[in-house]
C-alpha cells in the first residue's frame, strides 16, 4: 500500500546519510531501493509505484547500455517480455564497478531486474547468467546469485504472470555466453536458469538461489540446478547448490524433489505415517529446513520423519504463505479458554497479500 | 525501542534480501547493520485499524516479551473487506515494559 512507499522512502533517506557517511557510493543506495522494490513488487502483497516510473525511464536508457561497454565493464541487457498489465521492456542495467562508475544512471532504476555484477580488476571472466522466471501469483521474488571467480550477482525478479528475459552480454573476454530464454505462456511456467559456468579461474561457480517452484538451469556448457527454497537467501545458503553445479546434473527430477519439497514435503519419500502429518511440518520446518540449505530434498524429509510423533499437527493448511502477522499487543486476555486480544500496530501477510493495521482487537476461543 | 520483528514482513525480508546481494557485490556489511536499524524505526510508524475473530489453536509464551498465537479458521476483518484464512500465526511483541505482559 502506499504506506510502503512512505516507509521505504523514509528508510532511503535515512539510510542514505550513514551510506554517505560510510564513504559508499549513492548508486549502492539506489541499487539497494530498487532491489528492495522489486522484490516487493514480486511478492505482490504491494502495488508498485516506483518501479513503474522506472521502467520508463528504464526504457529510454537502454539506448545508452552499449556505450557502457569495457573490458572491465559487462553490459547486461535485459529483455523482458510484455504481458499483464504493465508493459515491461528490456531494461538495462549496469554494472557495478569498484574502479569506476558509470555516470549513467540506468542502473539505478531498473524496475524489475537488476544486475549487479561486481568484477574483480584482474579478474576478466566472469559468468553470465540469464535467467527467466515465472512464478505464479504470491510468489516470492526469485534471486539468483551467481558466484563465479568475477562474482557476479544476478537478480531477476518476475511478477506474476510476466516473463522476464534476461539476457547478459558480455563485451569481454568471455568464454561463455548465456542464452535466456523462456517463455511460459501460463502462470505457472517452469524458470529456466542458465548459468555459464566459467571459466579458467577453475573455480566452480558458486550460485544461490533461491527460489520457487523449479528452476532448472541449463548452460550451453554445464548445467545447473537450483533447488527452490524459500526463505531469505544469505550466502551461506547459496552455496549449498554449489555441489553439483560443474556437472550438469542430469536429475532434473531429482533437482525438483527440493523444488517440490515446499509443497509435497516429505510425503514423497516417508509415506508410512499420515502424509498430512508430514506436510504439516512443512510450514513450521521450512524456515529450518531452508536454511540448512536444500539441496538435496532427501535430507531434509529425513529430520521430518523422525520428527513425526513428536509433535502435533502444526498447521493444516500447506499454503505457499503461511499467514503472518507481525505486531504489538496491548493487553492479551484470558478466562477458561476465551482469549481476548487488544494488538495494535501489526503487519499482516495473509494469503499472500500484505496489509496493515494500527489497532486490531479479537475474539478467539481456545 | 524498535522491535526487529517487522523483519521478518514482506517489507523487512525484500530488504534483508537486497542488502544480501549488495553485500556480495560490495562490501559494507557494517553498514547493512545499519540499514536495518533504521528500518526498525521507520517501521515503526504505521496505521490502520482491523478487527478480528476466530479460534485459537495454539499459543506460545516462550520469548521473553513477545508471544506467538496461532489460529485456525480465522475472520479478519478490515474497515472495508473481510480476510478470511485458515491458519494466522500472530507474533506480537508487548509494547510496553519489556517483558511482563500483565498488566497493560
Amino acid at each position: 500500500p502506499k504506506l510502503y512507499r512512505s516507509v521505504i522512502e523514509d528508510v532511503i533517506n535515512d539510510v542514505r546519510d550513514i551510506f554517505l557517511d560510510d564513504g559508499v557510493d549513492e548508486q549502492v543506495l539506489m541499487e539497494l531501493k530498487t532491489l528492495w522494490e522489486n522484490k516487493l513488487m514480486q511478492s505482490r502483497a504491494v502495488d508498485g509505484f516506483h518501479s513503474e516510473e522506472q521502467q520508463l525511464l528504464l526504457q529510454v536508457q537502454q539506448q545508452h547500455q552499449p556505450q557502457q561497454q569495457q573490458h572491465h565493464h559487462h553490459h547486461h541487457h535485459q529483455q523482458a517480455q510484455p504481458q499483464q498489465t504493465v508493459p515491461q521492456q528490456a531494461q538495462t542495467q549496469q554494472v557495478l564497478i569498484p574502479a569506476s562508475q558509470q555516470a549513467t544512471a540506468p542502473q539505478v532504476i531498473v524496475p524489475d531486474s537488476k544486475l549487479i555484477q561486481h568484477m574483480n580488476a584482474s579478474n576478466m571472466s566472469a559468468a553470465a547468467t540469464a535467467a527467466t522466471l515465472a512464478l505464479p501469483a504470491g510468489v516470492t521474488p526469485v534471486q539468483q546469485i551467481l558466484t563465479n571467480s568475477g562474482q557476479l550477482l544476478q537478480v531477476v525478479r518476475a511478477a506474476n504472470g510476466a516473463q522476464y528475459i534476461f539476457q547478459p552480454q558480455q563485451s569481454v573476454v568471455l568464454q561463455q555466453q548465456v542464452i535466456p530464454q523462456m517463455q511460459p505462456g501460463g502462470v505457472q511456467a517452469p524458470v529456466i536458469q542458465q548459468v555459464l559456468a566459467p571459466l579458467p579461474g577453475g573455480i566452480s561457480p558458486q550460485t544461490g538461489v533461491i527460489i520457487q517452484p523449479q528452476q532448472i538451469l541449463f548452460t550451453g556448457n554445464k548445467t545447473q540446478v537450483i533447488p527452490t527454497t524459500v526463505a531469505a537467501p544469505t550466502p551461506a545458503q547459496a552455496q549449498i547448490t554449489a555441489t553439483g553445479q560443474q556437472q550438469p546434473q542430469a536429475q532434473p527430477a531429482q533437482t525438483q524433489a527440493p523444488l517440490v519439497l515446499q509443497v509435497d514435503g516429505t510425503g514423497d519419500t516417508s509415506s508410512e505415517e499420515d502424509e498430512d502429518e508430514e506436510e504439516d511440518y512443512d510450514d513450521d520446518e521450512e524456515e529450518d529446513k531452508e536454511k540448512d540449505g536444500a539441496e538435496d530434498g532427501q535430507v531434509e524429509e529425513e529430520p521430518l520423519n523422525s520428527e513425526d510423533d513428536v509433535s502435533d499437527e502444526e498447521g493444516q493448511e500447506l499454503f505457499d504463505t503461511e499467514n503472518v502477522v507481525v505486531c504489538q499487543y496491548d493487553k492479551i486476555h484470558r478466562s477458561k479458554n476465551k482469549w481476548k486480544f487488544h494488538l495494535k500496530d501489526g503487519i499482516m501477510n495473509l494469503n499472500g497479500r500484505d496489509y496493515i493495521f494500527s489497532k486490531a482487537i479479537g475474539d478467539a476461543e481456545w | 525501542m524498535s522491535y526487529q520483528l517487522y523483519r521478518s514482513t514482506t517489507l523487512g525480508n525484500s530488504l534483508q534480501e537486497s542488502l544480501d546481494e549488495l553485500i556480495q557485490s560490495q562490501q559494507f556489511t557494517q553498514l547493512a547493520l545499519q540499514v536495518l536499524i533504521q528500518f526498525d524505526k521507520a517501521i515503526n510508524r504505521v496505521r490502520n485499524r482491523v478487527d478480528f475473530s476466530g479460534s485459537l489453536n495454539t499459543y506460545r509464551f516462550c520469548h521473553m516479551p513477545c508471544m506467538t498465537f496461532i489460529f485456525n479458521d480465522i475472520e479478519l476483518q478490515k474497515v472495508i473487506e473481510l480476510i478470511k484464512v485458515d491458519k494466522v500465526k500472530i507474533m506480537a511483541c508487548d509494547d510496553k515494559n519489556t517483558g511482563y505482559n500483565t498488566t497493560e
